[in-house]
């Protein structure tokens, strides 16, 4: 059986599947993400709320993510969150 | 050796408060960052036990000396160690909810501040209970008990953390002889301070247990925050 991703491997996993494709619709985002649609609306409410991504609406109103800065410093620093985060115990 | 350690006690204290103040202080950037970018409630709690520790150990031991010296009126000595005593309460409550946060707290909730939420009132009134009753009294008891329960209980949950990795991962065992090195350092300070009147000599091994404990905690972090 496959191993259960921990909280911080799906958010780096969503962060990486927007940064891959720049911009990237909620329904692609959504298969990438390998979520239950549930999951997915609380991961998203949450990377948003947190700013590392954002969600721009078009005129025709389609929906698009795409990453901010703060986004593309966690997937930096990620190894070194992930690492303090196990050692540690948090 | 011991002589001379105990006759220079003062300018020991400053040296051992100012050199632990300093670790925090590093703790508390490094962790900081961290919890910047990741917004991880774990590493926020991580730091905020460390700023806590920060603040205890400066205001103990450099105001302390302060007054030692002359330099302060011994009017503040009460709150000097009202404060000492608060402020280390609150990072072990801190350390220990650096731990159990996953088990109290949903992803979910967001407070504007993790200093103070109606969580965290509840160590506030804790720990302000404890310095109280400590007060009152005219002893440190209330801490030392309330610190040797609260190590037990991290020492409890470090060693099943590390039971659930295998017991094979080399930082968490590290972690855990941290705490009970911690442990071992307040059921020493109690005894030192209840049945041996403060005895010097033995005080200067519980300074250098400490000071070992806060040097491994900061090797941890160089070494798990190092590219």
């Amino acid at each position: 059986m496959a191993k259960k991703r921990e909280r911080l491997d799906v958010i780096k996993d969503i962060l990486n599947s927007v940064r891959e494709n720049r911009q990237i619709k909620p329904t692609r985002l959504l298969y990438a993400s390998n979520l239950s649609p549930q999951m997915f609306k609380d991961y998203i409410n949450e990377l948003i709320s947190k700013g590392f991504i954002k969600l721009e609406v078009d005129d025709k109103e389609k929906k698009t993510f795409s990453l901010t800065k703060k986004g593309f410093e966690f997937l930096q620093e990620y190894k070194v969150i992930e690492r303090f985060v196990e050692n540690f115990g948090l | 050796m011991s002589h001379l350690l105990i006759e220079n006690k003062e300018l020991i204290k400053i040296f051992y408060g100012l050199i632990i103040a300093v670790i925090c202080i590093f703790i508390v950037y490094r962790s900081d960052k961290l919890f910047r970018i990741s917004m991880h409630k774990g590493i926020r709690y991580f730091r905020n036990a460390f700023l806590f520790y920060g603040l205890a150990f400066i205001i103990r031991y450099l105001f302390g000396a302060m007054i030692f010296y002359n330099y302060l009126s011994q009017f503040y000595s009460p709150v000097i160690n009202i404060l000492f005593e608060f402020f280390l309460v609150m990072a072990g409550f801190f350390l220990l909810y650096s731990l159990l946060w996953k088990k109290i707290e949903t992803t979910e909730e967001n407070y504007y501040t993790s200093l103070f939420n109606s969580k965290i009132a509840i160590f506030y009134f804790m720990s302000l209970m404890i310095v109280l009753l400590d007060y009152l009294w005219g002893t440190h008891g209330f801490m030392f008990v309330s610190q040797i329960i609260l190590f037990a209980v991290i020492s409890i949950v470090s060693y099943i953390n590390y039971i659930k990795k295998g017991g094979r991962h080399r930082f968490l065992k590290f972690y855990l002889i941290a705490m009970l090195f911690s442990f071992a350092a307040w059921v020493m300070n109690f005894i030192t301070a209840v049945y041996l009147n403060w005895n010097q000599a033995l005080l200067i091994n519980v300074y250098i247990l400490n000071m070992l404990i806060f040097l491994l905690f900061l090797w941890g972090v160089v070494k798990v925050t190092k590219k």
